[in-house]
């Protein structure tokens, strides 16, 4: 039991209670905003602190310490950090839940950390479950009749989407026998490759499980929910969401698959293939559903879903790379960093932006550019980066998963993607386009505390980095590819 | 490996079996007039124990009582966790305790919260 290599997670649940407990005592809520910024901080040198320690695996097998967790923690704190500090103004429209919020917060961010780590069906679910709970009720904070929508709509559907997971969690242990990944994986490596039965049986696990998590990253046909809590939740939550939420959902789900599934190649092959196809459908119905929107936020959420075709690209490819899978896991967590920098930077600013214009219209962004600088360079960036313009650090990600799907035999499926990636371009441009050349409602300027200002910055300064000087964070991805899993 | 899902086939078949002549016994027995038929109003109500409801059963809670209700059975969580850690506390030295009051003082702090935040004035 070397339960103090959970130290940042044990420094995360202390400070949600530290947050309710402050929320409680003083009458200041900024306290509780310091609180939570000091309990990220440290939780942060304290992954710093057992870096030395992986690869090591943590209470039975229950959790892995590996330099996929370690990049995963420090991903999800600083995601978490930012979206604190990015929401400093927005919070203040929810008085009476100020301690709530950022408590709920941080235990999402902590159920986050702890999925990316889990190496037992039992503790993944268990995490997954923290940050899902968490989510259903920070979606409904707002109070208002469309929040409580989409608050209620994520509830039922989430808990839904728990019983098909488990469901194939029992599956995979009912065929392997074994709770921990690793003890799956010496099941699968027994299976003769041309038998069909165990296979069979594990195939139908993993199609459940694939169903599961695919609810998580907004995947199609699971993506429904995906536009309505988007659009309903309240912005900040919004952003930590499509942030957070998914990439715990692509890191849990790649653990799974890779290594434990990927021994009778048959198997993986198949595996591989069914995430192919989720993905050709996930980029193209996120695409073409996102071109009539006129809501800005649900415009978004359907681009967010297009871009989880393009991480599910770099899914299916480690299912049909037989051996040489570090390169696509790589390839994953760079457009995962890329994602969420753009991520970052076009939510910002709808986060400064809805305070003053709750509708979240895109026309509303007219002439955004003028109004305040800042803000408008910073989604024009965002959404460049999306859509994968060449300087920008989304067109690295994107470089980087198609060589990958290339390499492992899935050029039809790039085809699909490249040609995406153009249709995708239409509906960014149009936003752009507003924001800098349609004539303004008003010539005022658009306040904002220096807080959001810090996180746009921020997030441009990722944008351009990943995308000019990409080898400093392909060290960085690189180095989070390898996994411990004894 | 089928052998045991054979005593299972059994046994659905025994109860199935059971249920039908329970069920078809007593209404054969009346039709052969073995038994007598006299039927009064209170051997045709419904059997249940207690008093007869009045009004309807679609009576409306006061929402307060679900925060009381939610408390209650976080404390009774807390209870059912207990039991068995305080049985065996003696064999299971310092590491138990701390453990269990670690669990203790986070449901404490819950416990404290929807005091502080109103939720337990009956308004």
């Amino acid at each position: 039991m070397n339960l103090d290599l959970l130290r940042p997670e044990i420094c995360m649940a202390l400070t949600a209670l530290a947050a309710v407990g402050a929320d409680l005592l003083f009458k200041r809520k900024a306290i509780v905003t310091a609180v939570c910024l000091a309990g990220i901080a440290a939780a942060t040198g304290l992954t710093f602190s057992i870096m030395g320690n992986a690869p090591q695996i943590i209470a039975n097998r229950l959790f892995s310490l590996d330099d996929y967790a370690i990049f995963f923690k420090f991903l999800f704190l600083g995601l978490a950090f930012i979206v604190i500090v990015a929401s400093v103004d927005y919070v203040n429209r929810m008085k009476d839940f100020h301690g709530e919020f950022h408590a709920l917060l941080i235990t999402a961010t902590l159920g986050a950390m702890l999925t990316a780590s889990a190496t037992d069906i039992i503790s993944i679910l268990l995490s997954v479950e923290l940050t899902a709970i968490s989510f259903y009720a920070l979606v409904g904070f707002l109070k208002n009749g469309k929040t409580a929508e989409s608050s209620i709509k994520y509830v039922l559907l989430g808990a839904i989407n728990s019983a098909v997971l488990l469901y194939g969690f029992s599956m995979l242990f009912g065929f392997t026998g074994s709770t921990v990944l690793s003890g799956m994986e010496r099941a699968t490596a027994a299976i003769p490759s041309g038998g069909a039965a165990g296979g069979a049986g594990l195939l139908f696990g993993l199609m459940l499980v694939i169903a599961g998590f695919g609810f998580k990253i907004a995947a199609v046909p699971f993506h429904m929910w995906a536009p309505d809590v988007y659009e309903g939740a309240p912005t900040p939550v919004t952003l930590y969401l499509s942030t957070a939420s998914k990439i715990a959902g692509f890191a849990v789900l790649t653990r799974i698959l890779v290594t434990p599934f990927m021994q009778p190649v048959a198997l993986a092959r198949n595996w591989g293939i069914i995430l192919a196809g989720i993905a050709a459908l996930t980029m193209t119905t996120g695409n073409l559903l996102a071109i009539p929107q006129v809501n800005i936020k649900r415009l978004l959420s359907y681009s967010s879903i297009a871009q989880s075709g393009y991480m599910l690209v770099a899914v299916a490819a480690l299912g049909m790379s037989s051996s040489n899978f570090l390169q696509a896991r790589s390839s994953l967590l760079y457009f995962i960093l890329a994602f969420a920098f753009a991520e970052l930077a076009v939510f910002t600013a709808i986060v400064v932006m809805s305070r003053n214009k709750p509708a979240d219209l895109i026309s509303d962004y007219a002439g955004l550019a003028r109004r305040s600088p800042l803000l408008g360079v910073a989604m024009t960036l965002g959404l460049l980066s999306l859509m994968g313009l060449p300087p920008l650090a989304g067109f690295m990600g994107k470089f980087y998963v198609f060589t990958q799907a290339a390499q492992h035999g899935l050029l039809w499926l790039v085809i699909i993607a490249v040609v995406n990636s153009v249709v995708s371009a239409y509906y960014y441009l149009r936003i752009i386009k507003t924001i800098w050349t349609d004539e303004p409602a008003s010539e005022e300027p658009v306040s904002s505390s220096l807080g959001p200002r810090f996180a746009l910055a921020f997030a441009c300064l990722g944008i351009a980095v990943l995308g000019v000087a990409p080898a400093i964070i392909t060290r960085f991805s690189e180095f989070g590819s390898h996994m411990f899993m004894p | 490996m089928l052998q045991g899902y054979g005593y299972v086939a059994l046994f659905l078949l025994v109860s199935l079996a059971f249920a039908g002549v329970m069920i078809t016994l007593p209404v054969l027995l009346r039709k052969f007039k073995v038994i007598p038929y006299k039927p009064s109003a209170v051997k045709s109500s419904t059997v249940e124990c207690g008093l007869e409801t009045t009004g309807r059963s679609w009576v409306q809670f006061n929402p307060h009582y679900y925060f009381f209700a939610l408390i209650a059975v976080a404390l009774d969580v807390m209870l059912v966790f207990l039991l068995p850690w305080a049985l065996v506390l003696a064999g299971l030295g310092v590491f138990a305790l701390v453990a269990a009051a670690i669990f203790v003082a986070i449901l404490s702090l819950g416990y404290i919260y929807a005091w502080r935040k109103g939720v337990l004035q009956w308004k």
